[in-house]
């Protein structure tokens, strides 16, 4: 049990998919904060779209996604 | 040995750091200043320094080795090992420290629990960074025996003298601003290796059919999901598990070299984008420390020790005037590690250890000479410790086996104290402990309990599994704290009733 033989049936591409899957639900979640705690700090006349937050997090998540995808 | 060129390169980057380090001090009049920037520091420069701190010697020479031997799954590391929890850190812990005005995550601890946690997580952490700054100190000297010819312990002493003066005088904010420029060198170092070692085998395309036709034992190489079964350190289940779900978030949220840097933020939003600026700098990591380890395998396959495999190609690959860049971006990683470990050392110490029980009614500048003191004392500690990490097989897997035993139950009561108001102190110590224990229990009988050589991610995995289950246990047992006394330490008492603000 404490070596995980309970998951060899899954395969790598098996593998893949829910690391993938791990991705989206982050994003997911990312989505659901809210805009004022994204911005907290920043007075209310300085704030920008580039300084969303939540768009950082999702082109950071976008890269990682694409490269589990590859490999 | 380095030509002229590369040696006056070399000493040019050891005399800017010097000399940028020495314009921080006039900005250190406080203890605050010298442990947290005073405050003020942007996001881009945390960041920045958030992701060279994170990267030192270890991962030149130990990922690449570790690329050579394993493949592309040693990239998890900096992928999904660092982003996904970089992002949580961003989110939902860093806003909390910054907010409570923290100096230490054991400080979050000690509020959180009792004053013991908070001593026992201090202690912790100062015994792992004086052991890391001398796996630090090896590996650097390792890579200077090999390129240079140097003698290991010339090569320890220089290095700790040149980190030592400038963190001792200019604290974290002559620490940060290094960071940047040593960030920069490394980047136009290693991609200069990158790009020249891809001329060399061919381009990506070449470079990977090569390898793969070169035997069975390399079909995995280009693949980040391991099978179950693997030989290698790095199973699937071990990264999922193991570090992406406790080694990753441990480090970027409770790992006092990481998290201090954000909190010398200027305000909340630098704070929380330092993090995520830094996750999309961390991608890039891997280009540089894990290419050339696969390069390598064309360039000198059969290398029995692949941690020899970046060293070789900086000797034979690159002109004069680009080793002496290469050299300099490699004493980049390597010191940037070593600075942030004195100067959070030197915190956790004065805050967490001196402050609270030998010295209490001291005045400021008595703690920012203590911090100083604790910095070259620590600096001595780690230099005599070095040799330690020869006693294992691989560098980097050595650091990791360090973090293994405690980062999982630390993350254990982090996670629960944070997120659970029933969270008890007695659970909270009791998780910590036992977790400890039992990290060290598998560890040390290793042989019994896994399959695979070095299941450090196991390990991680099932004592955080272990302090978790033992806090909610004991927490159940025991009297919790009452609303009032939680608030600004529990996620529903303090985010969600300033949002509705």
């Amino acid at each position: 049990m404490l070596n995980f033989n309970w998951l060899s049936g899954v395969s790598q591409e098996g593998a893949k998919m829910i690391f993938l899957g791990l991705f989206i639900l982050i994003g997911l979640l990312v989505l659901l904060i809210p805009r004022e705690y994204i911005f907290e700090g920043v007075p209310k006349e300085e704030r920008h779209w580039y300084m969303n937050l939540k768009l950082w997090a999702w082109i950071v998540l976008g890269v990682i996604f694409y490269t589990y995808y590859i490999f | 040995m380095l030509a002229g060129i590369d040696l006056f390169i070399v000493i040019a980057y050891f005399g800017g750091m010097l000399l940028l380090g020495f314009y921080f001090k006039r900005f250190v009049g406080t203890s605050e200043d010298y442990f947290l920037g005073g405050r003020t520091l942007p996001f881009w420069a945390i960041g920045m320094s958030v992701v060279v701190s994170d990267i030192g010697a270890l991962d030149f020479v130990g990922v690449s080795g570790q690329a050579y031997r394993y493949g592309i799954s040693v990239g998890n590391f900096d992928w999904i090992g660092s982003v996904p929890a970089m992002l949580l850190a961003a989110f939902i812990f860093i806003p909390y420290f910054w907010r409570g005005g923290l100096y230490t995550i054991p400080e979050y601890l000690g509020k959180r629990y009792n004053r013991w946690v908070r001593t026992l997580a201090s202690l912790t952490w100062i015994l792992f960074f004086a052991v890391d700054l001398g796996v630090m100190f090896w590996a650097s000297a390792v890579l200077l025996n090999v390129l240079m010819g140097w003698p290991v312990w010339t090569s320890i002493l220089v290095t700790a003298l040149v980190v030592g003066l400038y963190t001792y005088f200019g604290g974290i904010t002559a620490v940060v601003m290094t960071d940047v420029v040593q960030l920069i060198i490394m980047f136009v170092g290693g991609f200069t290796l990158v790009a020249l070692g891809f001329h060399s085998v061919g381009g990506w395309d070449a470079m990977v059919d090569k390898i793969l036709n070169m035997g069975p034992e390399y079909r995995n190489h280009f693949h980040l999901m391991q099978p179950t079964d693997t030989q290698t350190p790095f199973p699937w289940t071990g990264i999922l598990f193991g570090l992406t779900f406790v080694m990753a978030n441990a480090y970027m949220i409770g790992n006092q070299t990481i998290v201090q840097r954000c909190l010398t933020a200027r305000n909340e939003w630098h704070a929380k984008a330092s993090m995520i600026f830094g996750a999309g700098l961390k991608m890039l990591i891997p280009v540089l420390v894990l290419f050339p380890g696969l390069m390598a395998i064309i360039l000198i396959p059969g290398l029995p020790d692949g941690d020899k495999a970046l060293p070789w190609m900086i000797k034979h690959m690159l002109p004069p005037g680009l080793v002496g860049l290469m050299f300099s971006a490699f004493f980049a990683g390597m010191m940037s590690s070593v600075d942030s470990m004195l100067n959070s050392t030197a915190t956790l110490f004065t805050k967490d250890i001196y402050e609270p029980f030998i010295n209490k009614k001291a005045n400021d500048k008595h703690y920012l000479k203590v911090g100083k003191i604790t910095t070259l004392v620590l600096l001595l500690l780690g230099v005599l410790t070095s040799p330690l990490s020869g006693l294992f097989p691989g560098i980097y897997v050595a650091m990791q086996t360090f973090l293994s035993y405690f980062q999982g139950p630390m993350f254990s009561i982090l996670l629960l104290g944070i997120f659970w108001k029933r969270t008890t102190q007695w659970g909270g110590l009791s998780g910590l402990v036992v977790g400890i224990f039992v990290a060290f229990i598998l560890n040390l009988f290793k042989g019994r309990f896994f399959t695979i050589e070095d299941p450090f991610l196991y390990v991680s995995w099932w004592s955080f599994v272990v302090g978790f289950v033992v806090t909610v246990i004991v927490s159940i047992f025991t009297r919790p704290y009452e609303d009032r006394n939680l608030v600004g330490l529990v996620y529903g008492l303090t985010v969600k009733k300033e949002i509705n603000k």
